[in-house]
C-alpha cells in the first residue's frame, strides 16, 4: 500500500510542480488581500452597495420583482475577500492537482466584489446599483458565442488537428447568416448556410492539414487572414450597395414556459435564443459523444496516439476530416449566433473572438465541459469591460480588457494547474 | 507508376522538382486566378452579362468581353498603382520631367514594404528555428509606443535622437517578445497561444497609452499620442518638396536584411538556431542550450518586430492612435505571410515584402479605379501563402514531378 502511495504522489508531482501550485495558491491569496485593501477598506464605512435582479428589457419575463439587494459595501468586500484568501491558503496548503476550479471561484468573487465596490453609492458611480440579471444576460452572449469556438475547437483538437481557424469560420458565418437571414427572414436557413461555410472552410483545413501534410497553424491563421480579407471585400462590393442583404436582424428570445419565471436564472438561461439552446444540446451531445461513445474513444485516440489507433483499424484521415469538418460547422453556427446577437454584419466585428475561444479550449482542458467553464468566465469579463465604464471606476476598462488574455497565458503557462493537450495535437499523421 | 520506364531527366523535370522560385511563381499565378475568380463572381456588371448570355448568339462574346475588361482593368490598375504607369514612364524618359508624379507608385510600394521587410525577416528567424512569432504585430505596436515616447518626450539633437528612438522601438519590441521566449524556455508555454493573447492585451495597453496624460497629444481628448519631433524623423529620401514618402527607413531595412543573412549563414549562433529548429533532439545532443536559443530567437525577432513600428511610426505616422497597427493594417500579420513567402530566407523576404507591399499599395489605387475593394489584396495574399504552404498541391495541379520529400513543418502543434 505504501509503494502505492509513493508512486501515485511522485506521479501527481510529474503532473502538476508543487512549486507552481503554491504559487497559484499565493497568487490567490494575494488576489484577495488586494480586493480587501481596493473594494473593502477603498469604500468609506457607511457605503452600501446595490444589486437588483430585475432585467430592464424583459421584465415581462419575470411575474414578480425581486426587489433588490441592498449591502454595506465593506463588510460585504472583505468577507468576500477572506473567501478567496481562505481558497488560497486551501491551494497552497493541500495543493489539489487542479486548482482550476477553485481559481474560477477566485476569479468569480473579484469580479462580485469588483461590482459592489463600482456601484457604491456614496462613490463616483452614475447608476448607483449593478443590475445582476442584465450583467449575466450580457455576459450569456458573448459566452455562448466563445462556447460555440471552443467546441469546435475540441471537435478538432481531440482528433489531433489544431484549428486556429476558428476566427475564420466565425467571420464566414456572421457574413453569411447575415445575408441569408436577411434575404429569407429564416434564422434557422441562416445558421444552415453559416454551418456550411464553417464546413467548408474545415474542409479546407481538413485538406491541407490531412492530405498534404501541411503546417495546421499556419494554414488556419492564414484562413483567418483570407477571411477577414474577403469578408471585408464581399462588404464593400456586395452588402454597402445592397443593404438589404445586410438588415440585421436579432433572434428573438423563446421563454421556456415556467422556468423562464425563475429570477434571475430564468432571463439568463431560459429566455434565450434559439442559438443558446442549440449550444446546450451541442455541449452535451459532444462531451456525452466524446467521452461515452465507441467514437469518442476513437476520435481520442486518433488525437493521442494516430498509430497506435490505425493499428487498430481505425482510420485516421477520415476521423480527423470528419472531425474537422464537424468542427467548422459548429463554428459557422457560432459566426451566425454572433451575428444574430450583434446585428448587422460589419467589418471585423468578431474582434478576435476566435482566438478566445481557442483560450477558452485550452483554459477548459479541451473538454467541453472546462470550455463551458472558461467562456462563462471569460464572457463576464468581456462584458465586465464594456460595462464598467457607466460606473466610471478609476480602474480603466482597458486594463480590465487584458484579463482575459492574462489568465490564459497563465494557464497555458503552467501557472494555474498543468494543462496537457491531446499528444498529437498538431502533428500531421502519414501512414507509412 | 508500375511502369520500370526510368524518369527521363531533362533540365525541364530537374528544374520544375526542385526550384522553389518556380513554386512561388505558379503558386502566385493561382493566386491571381482565384483572386480573378472573386472578381467575377461579385461584380454586378459582369455577373449581368452572363445572366443574359442565351439572349442572343453574341452575347456570350460581349459577356466574356466584359469579363476579361473587368478584370484586366482591376490588375493593370493594381499594376499603376504599385509599380507605375508605362505612359507616363515613357513621357518622363523623352522630356526628363514629371518624376515626381511618375515614381510616386513606387515611392509609396517602397515606404510601405520598408517596415514589412524589418519585420517580416524577425517573423523568417524564428521561423527557422522552429518558432512560430504570431505575435510581431504587438512587439511593433510596443516598438511604435516607446519609440513615440522616445521621439515626442527627449528632446536633442537629430543625430543622437533618430538612433536613439530606434534603439528605443527595438527595446520596446524586445520586451514583448522576451515574455513568449522567457515562458516558452521556462514553463512551455506554446508560443502561438501566448503571442496570440498578448497581441490583445497589447492592444489594449496601445489604448490605455494613448489615452493617458502622458503620451496622449495635449489639447486632446482623442486616443492620439504627441508628434515626435523633427529630429527623430526618419526623413524623406528626395526631400519634403518632392512629394515622394520614401525615407532614410530603407537603409534601415537594407541593414537589417544584411544582418539577418551574416546572422543566419555566417554566424556560430546563427547555425545554432538553425540546428535547433531542423532538429531539436540533434542541437540539444550537440550541446545548443535550447532554452537560451528560444529566448534569443524572441529578442532578435521582437526587436526587429518592434524596430518595423518604429520605423513605420518614424517615417510616414510621425504619431501613434489607437488604431496604429490594428486589424488589417497590421504590417505584423502581413510579416507572417510574408516570412512564409520568402521562405524565411532574407533576400527572398525582401522579395516578399516588394510584392506584398506592391498589391497592399495597388489595391487603393484599384479601389479609386475599378471600384474593386482593396481587400482583395488581402485575399490574393493568403490564397498565395497557403498555395506556398502546400508546395505539393501545387506540384499536382501543375503536374510537376514530385519528390519523395519529409515532412517540414515550420511550427510544432500544441501536442509535441
Amino acid at each position: 500500500m505504501t509503494d502505492v502511495a509513493i508512486t501515485s504522489t511522485s506521479t501527481r508531482s510529474d503532473v502538476v510542480p508543487h512549486g507552481r501550485t503554491r504559487a497559484i495558491g499565493v497568487l490567490m491569496i494575494i488576489v484577495g488581500v488586494f480586493s480587501a485593501w481596493a473594494f473593502g477598506l477603498g469604500s468609506v464605512a457607511d457605503a452600501h452597495s446595490a444589486f437588483t435582479f430585475t432585467p430592464v428589457n424583459v421584465s415581462s419575463a419575470v411575474p414578480w420583482s425581486l426587489g433588490q439587494l441592498t449591502v454595506l459595501t465593506r463588510p460585504t468586500n472583505l468577507v468576500l475577500a477572506l473567501l478567496m484568501i481562505g481558497l488560497g491558503v486551501e491551494v497552497y496548503v493541500r495543493r489539489p492537482s487542479a486548482p482550476l476550479v477553485r481559481f474560477s471561484i477566485v476569479a468569480a468573487l473579484f469580479l462580485i466584489a469588483l461590482l459592489f465596490w463600482a456601484c457604491r453609492t456614496p462613490g463616483p458611480a452614475q447608476v448607483p446599483f449593478v443590475n445582476l440579471t442584465s450583467v449575466l444576460i450580457g455576459s450569456s452572449a458573448i459566452a455562448m458565442v466563445l462556447i460555440y469556438g471552443s467546441l469546435s475547437g475540441v471537435m478538432c483538437e481531440r482528433a489531433g488537428v489544431v484549428n486556429i481557424a476558428i476566427e475564420g469560420q466565425f467571420i464566414a458565418g456572421a457574413f453569411f447568416g447575415s445575408m441569408i437571414d436577411s434575404t429569407t427572414h429564416s434564422f434557422l436557413l441562416a445558421a444552415l448556410v453559416g454551418a456550411l461555410s464553417g464546413a467548408a472552410l474545415g474542409w479546407i483545413l481538413a485538406f491541407l492539414a490531412i492530405r498534404y501534410l501541411s503546417d495546421q497553424i499556419i494554414v488556419g491563421v492564414v484562413i483567418v487572414t483570407m477571411m477577414s480579407g474577403l469578408s471585408s471585400y464581399l462588404n464593400l462590393q456586395i452588402l454597402t450597395p445592397y443593404p438589404n442583404l445586410n438588415v440585421g436582424n436579432i433572434a428573438s428570445n423563446i421563454g421556456v414556459p415556467l422556468l423562464d419565471k425563475i429570477p434571475i436564472i430564468g432571463p439568463t438561461l431560459f429566455n434565450e435564443s434559439g442559438f443558446f439552446y442549440l449550444m446546450a444540446v451541442l455541449v452535451a451531445a459532444v462531451s456525452f459523444a466524446l467521452f461515452k461513445t465507441r467514437w469518442g474513444l476513437r476520435v481520442r485516440a486518433v488525437g493521442e496516439h494516430p498509430q497506435a489507433a490505425e493499428s487498430v483499424g481505425i482510420n485516421v484521415a477520415r476521423t480527423r476530416y470528419r472531425n474537422v469538418v464537424l468542427g467548422g460547422t459548429i463554428a459557422g453556427v457560432g459566426g451566425v449566433a454572433f451575428m444574430a446577437t450583434q446585428g448587422q454584419f460589419q467589418v471585423g466585428y468578431t474582434s478576435g473572438l476566435g482566438y478566445v475561444a481557442l483560450a477558452a479550449l485550452i483554459f477548459g482542458r479541451w473538454k467541453p465541459s472546462g470550455a463551458v467553464v472558461a467562456s462563462i468566465i471569460f464572457g463576464l469579463s468581456a462584458y465586465l469591460v464594456n460595462a464598467l465604464q457607466s460606473y466610471n471606476v478609476p480602474l480603466s476598462s482597458e486594463i480590465i480588457g487584458m484579463f482575459p488574455y492574462i489568465i490564459t497565458i497563465a494557464v497555458v503557462a503552467g501557472l494555474i494547474g498543468r494543462v496537457r493537450p491531446p499528444a498529437a495535437d498538431g502533428v500531421p499523421y502519414r501512414r507509412d | 507508376m508500375t511502369t520500370a520506364e526510368a524518369p527521363r531527366r531533362t533540365w525541364w523535370t530537374r528544374y520544375t522538382s526542385q526550384s522553389p522560385s518556380l513554386l512561388t511563381f505558379f503558386a502566385l499565378v493561382l493566386g491571381f486566378l482565384i483572386g480573378a475568380i472573386v472578381i467575377i463572381a461579385t461584380t454586378p456588371a459582369v455577373l449581368d452579362a452572363w445572366r443574359h448570355i442565351f439572349h442572343s448568339p453574341t452575347a456570350i462574346f460581349s459577356a466574356l468581353k466584359i469579363t476579361w475588361d473587368n478584370v484586366s482593368a482591376a490588375y493593370r490598375s493594381l499594376f499603376v498603382g504599385s509599380i507605375g504607369d508605362p505612359r507616363s514612364f515613357v513621357h518622363s524618359f523623352t522630356t526628363g520631367k514629371g518624376w515626381d508624379t511618375t515614381m510616386t507608385p513606387i515611392s509609396e510600394t517602397l515606404t510601405y514594404a520598408t517596415p514589412l521587410v524589418i519585420a517580416s525577416v524577425g517573423v523568417g528567424i524564428a521561423f527557422q528555428t522552429g518558432l512560430f512569432n504570431i505575435g510581431a504585430n504587438g512587439q511593433a505596436i510596443l516598438g511604435g509606443i516607446v519609440g513615440v515616447w522616445a521621439g515626442s518626450m527627449l528632446h536633442m539633437t537629430s543625430v543622437i535622437h533618430l538612433p536613439l528612438t530606434l534603439v528605443a522601438g527595438v527595446l520596446g519590441g524586445i520586451v514583448g517578445g522576451l515574455i513568449p521566449g522567457i515562458l516558452k524556455a521556462y514553463a512551455g508555454a506554446h508560443e502561438v497561444i501566448v503571442t496570440l493573447m498578448l497581441n490583445y492585451i497589447i492592444a489594449f495597453f496601445l489604448l490605455y497609452v494613448v489615452l493617458s496624460t502622458a503620451l496622449q497629444q495635449p489639447g486632446q481628448s482623442n486616443d492620439i499620442s504627441r508628434t515626435i519631433d523633427h529630429s527623430a524623423i526618419l526623413q524623406p529620401l528626395f526631400g519634403t518638396s518632392s512629394g515622394l514618402r520614401v525615407s532614410y527607413g530603407i537603409f534601415v531595412a537594407a541593414a537589417v536584411v544584411i544582418f539577418a543573412w551574416w546572422f543566419l549563414n555566417r554566424s556560430t549562433l546563427g547555425f545554432d538556431f538553425r540546428v535547433t529548429g531542423a532538429n531539436p533532439f540533434a542541437a540539444r545532443a550537440s550541446g545548443i542550450n535550447p532554452k537560451a536559443v528560444i529566448i534569443l530567437v524572441f529578442v532578435i525577432s521582437g526587436g526587429l518586430a518592434g524596430l518595423a513600428g518604429e520605423v513605420q511610426m518614424a517615417s510616414t505616422n510621425h504619431y501613434i492612435d489607437g488604431g496604429f497597427l490594428i486589424g488589417n493594417a497590421g504590417i505584423g500579420f502581413t510579416a507572417i505571410t510574408v516570412a512564409l513567402l520568402g521562405r524565411n530566407r532574407p533576400g527572398g523576404i525582401v522579395w516578399g515584402s516588394l510584392l506584398f507591399a506592391a498589391l497592399g499599395v495597388g489595391g487603393r489605387t484599384m479601389q479609386a479605379m475599378t471600384g474593386i475593394p482593396l481587400d482583395l489584396a488581402t485575399v490574393i495574399q493568403s490564397i498565395v501563402v497557403l498555395f506556398v504552404a502546400t508546395p505539393v498541391l501545387v506540384k499536382e495541379i501543375f503536374h510537376l514531378r514530385t519528390q519523395a520529400q519529409g515532412v517540414q513543418l515550420a511550427t510544432k502543434g500544441w501536442g509535441q
